[in-house]
């Protein structure tokens, strides 16, 4: 029932410590012998859980896995995208239809806006809008499918051994075809609607390869809680659909007034939403600072700070997302 | 040499049911938690022991069968050896690359056509892009799709999928080969070629492990075999030792209604040499009671039969009468019978009663004794002739080919 460190077993490692093993008839034995890498060696009673065996995979080896099962990711995405656009009348129509349903929810939003405060309404707004509503569409979308792709997929799970990871980042690169399909279009349609593109925009790259990374990091921590709480998907569904609101994609940061666009541009998905407006449609330097002039004074609405910020995210979701991940995964199987 | 598996006191628990289900759950019960209304740690009956102290090792070039009845523990030490699920406790070693004939068909997708899903599932299966494009036409001609491998797989029918599933799988090229009940797919036609498949694998060496409730094929494959019961092993040893501990453990857990008169009783029905046999080959049976008939009525006869459970037909029946046995009157009594069993590989029942030739009923009865018969030479119909076959001349003289190179004429690599 105790749990006891001996200090005579101390010297056993893992495997070798299982020493209640042979010889003992298996109804029997009340008492096992286990430990961890680290040396430590400790008895408990069976009737009590023992602490699993923490096998604590490196990130190399983590990468090197999921890098080995790349033809699987592949293989992952194909079948969605097959499913998704050869079923669907509309094609790749699909693509296009959440962004622009964005587009026209936030049009009506600054309209009314600008009716109640009886400011005019800018011509580019409508182009930073559709710019700002392509990252939220891929994230939104990617978070969705993702969130039940463990789940989704618990017939395989169960059964047959793969890198599990393999299949939140299907679901999130299988997003990426109709982000790019957005974006050409977006951009095949910018000069005739008066926005010249200028260099900047080739930030649009490095921005959208952290989202995908920070992403990639929220749907690995998301697929798996969802296995162990079958709610999550609910409580995501719902946060996704007013969370829209916690980003600069309907308004400006500038119409909040400085504190408030400061509390907004501080939200984990704000750089990624803004930066697209910045590089895109305003041609901003994203290692500028850029400050629109309001009634109450100038307000920040870009800083390079915002740039490290979504780096560190990024990195930090991926971590977070392949520990929780990894830890969950040894479950995995008896969950699904 | 090194062993190609090693199972190392494996413990293997597993929760009964889910402790929360939902965040909805969790948070009521990590308030009470806190506040301190509900000990911390959970009801130890919550688990059950999946798997106690399991150790074996699988040396290159054996096959292991594993046998037991449900919820022995067998799926688990599957999952075990293909990584899906992680020890409690204990060491799980391989060396090599695990091929799993588990759920050949389960990564199919039914919108997706054969030809994608043939990417799909080998993908899953751990195959590269290449390698499957490499096999693809074996693969098709193995399973016998042909022009069907274009149409979405919601349209075949189920042999189909299991066919184009297992086709995929026996093409892995694993170093270690888990198998799970996937000999029972398709047709007799490509039961056959499976088995053929299979078995051409295991003689190439690689080592593989095989559980099956095909007894016959456990006891034709394995070279040695272990029997799981709640998740420990009974026995282990060559597979016929193992099959014979299980049938036994399956005769003591039989209860049926038997007839029985107090006058006559059966006590025991057991095989002296074990409950396998292959067929053509011989089984003795000895059955023992007591009995206290102070006026034998002239019509009872002691008798025996073995039943084909499957038609509870007779296959073969015969009684005292016909052999000059007597009808047991006082105290203990022993019969032993042997027979020849020129019967197709299967599962029978042995049964010994007394027979009332005036009523044509059981007076009373031992217990079914279930006997399973193996396939030692193959051949097709309902009796087993032990047909010797020797060719005195042949015009021209033919290398014999095992059964799995007439199946196509490709070679892999």
């Amino acid at each position: 029932m105790v749990v006891t460190a001996s200090a005579e077993d101390s010297s056993r490692r893992y495997p070798q410590d299982l020493v209640a093993r042979r010889g003992r008839r298996p109804s029997e034995p009340q008492t096992l012998h286990y430990g961890s890498t680290t040396g430590m060696t400790s008895t408990v009673s069976l009737e009590r859980p023992p602490k699993p065996i923490s096998r604590r995979d490196s990130l190399a080896t983590i990468v090197a896995e999921v890098w080995h099962s790349r033809d699987l990711v592949t293989q992952f995405v194909l079948r969605d995208l097959t499913i998704r656009y050869t079923q669907a009348v509309m094609g790749f129509a699909w693509a296009l239809l959440m962004p622009i349903l964005i587009v026209g929810a936030g049009m009506m939003f600054r309209v009314v806006v600008a009716t109640l405060s009886n400011t005019p309404l800018e011509g580019s707004s409508i182009a930073s809008l559709a710019a700002k509503a392509l990252p939220w569409a891929f994230f939104a979308g990617a978070l969705s499918n993702a969130t039940q792709s463990i789940i989704g997929n618990s017939n395989i799970v169960g059964k047959i051994y793969f890198p599990r990871e393999s299949l939140p980042l299907a679901s999130v690169l299988a997003q990426s075809p109709d982000l790019a399909v957005a974006l050409v279009i977006l951009t095949v349609i910018l000069p005739f609607i008066g926005v010249g593109l200028s260099w900047a925009a080739l930030w649009v790259i490095v921005v959208l390869l952290l989202l995908v990374t920070f992403t990639v990091g929220c749907a690995l921590v998301l697929s798996c809680a969802n296995l162990f709480f079958r709610d999550v998907k609910y409580i995501v569904q719902v946060a996704l659909n007013f969370g829209v609101f916690a980003t600069p994609v309907f308004f400006e940061p500038q119409m909040l007034g400085r504190k408030g666009a400061a509390i907004m541009l501080s939200l984990p998905l704000s750089p990624f939403v803004q930066a697209m407006d910045m590089a895109m449609i305003r041609g901003h330097n994203l290692l500028d600072v850029v400050t629109v002039a309001t009634k109450k004074g100038p307000v920040v609405v870009w800083s390079p700070w915002m740039l490290a910020y979504a780096l560190a995210s990024a990195v930090l979701a991926l971590y977070v997302g392949v520990r929780v991940f990894r830890r969950g995964s040894s479950r995995f199987a008896e969950m699904a | 040499m090194t062993p190609s598996l090693v199972f190392d006191g494996v413990w293997k628990r597993f929760r009964r049911g889910q402790i929360h289900d939902s965040l909805r759950d969790l948070v009521p019960a990590m308030f009470r938690r806190i506040v301190g209304r509900e000990p911390a740690d959970h009801v130890d009956s919550r688990y059950f022991w999946a798997l106690r102290d399991l150790s074996f090792e699988v040396m290159p070039g054996e096959v292991l069968g594993i046998i037991g009845g449900n919820g022995a523990g067998k799926s688990t030490t599957l999952k075990l050896l293909t990584k899906i699920l992680e020890p409690t406790a204990g060491l799980v070693r391989t060396n090599g690359k695990i091929g799993a004939l588990i759920e050949v068909s389960g990564g199919f997708h039914q919108d997706l056509t054969g030809r994608q899903n043939v990417f799909l599932q080998g993908a899953i299966m751990g195959m590269r892009k290449a390698e499957i494009q490499r096999k693809f036409d074996e693969i098709v001609e193995f399973s016998g799709i042909g022009d069907f491998i274009d149409t979405p797989v919601k349209r075949y029918s189920s042999g189909m999928n299991a066919r184009l599933g297992f086709s995929i799988a026996a093409h892995l090229e694993p170093d270690i080969l888990i198998i799970d009940e996937v000999l029972a797919v398709g047709d007799a036609e490509f039961q056959a070629k499976a088995f053929g498949r299979v078995q051409g694998m295991a003689k190439g060496g690689a080592p593989v492990v095989l559980v099956s409730h095909q007894l016959d094929r456990i006891a034709e494959l394995c070279t040695k075999a272990i029997l799981l019961e709640k998740g420990a092993v009974r026995t282990s040893g060559t597979a016929k030792h193992c099959i014979d501990e299980y049938l036994h453990g399956l005769n003591l857990n039989r209860r049926e209604a038997l007839v029985t008169d107090a006058r006559i009783q059966f006590h025991g029905i057991v095989a002296r040499d074990g409950l396998a046999v292959f067929s053509g080959e011989q089984m003795t049976v000895v059955v023992h009671g007591t009995a206290d008939v102070n006026d034998p009525p002239r019509a009872w006869t002691p008798a025996f039969r073995i039943v084909d459970p499957k038609t509870g037909h007779d296959v073969h029946s015969v009684t005292g009468f016909q052999r000059g046995i007597p009808l047991p009157v006082r105290g203990e009594f022993e019969y032993e019978l042997t027979l020849q069993m020129n019967v197709p590989p299967g599962v029978y029942d042995a049964q010994a009663f007394i027979w009332d030739s005036e009523t044509n009923r059981h007076v009373t009865s031992s217990e079914r004794l279930e006997i399973e018969v193996f396939e030692k030479m193959q051949f097709y119909g309902g009796t087993q002739m032990n047909t010797k076959w020797s060719a005195a001349k042949l015009a021209s003289p033919v290398a014999a080919v095992p059964p799995s190179k007439h199946t196509n004429g490709r070679r892999s690599a």
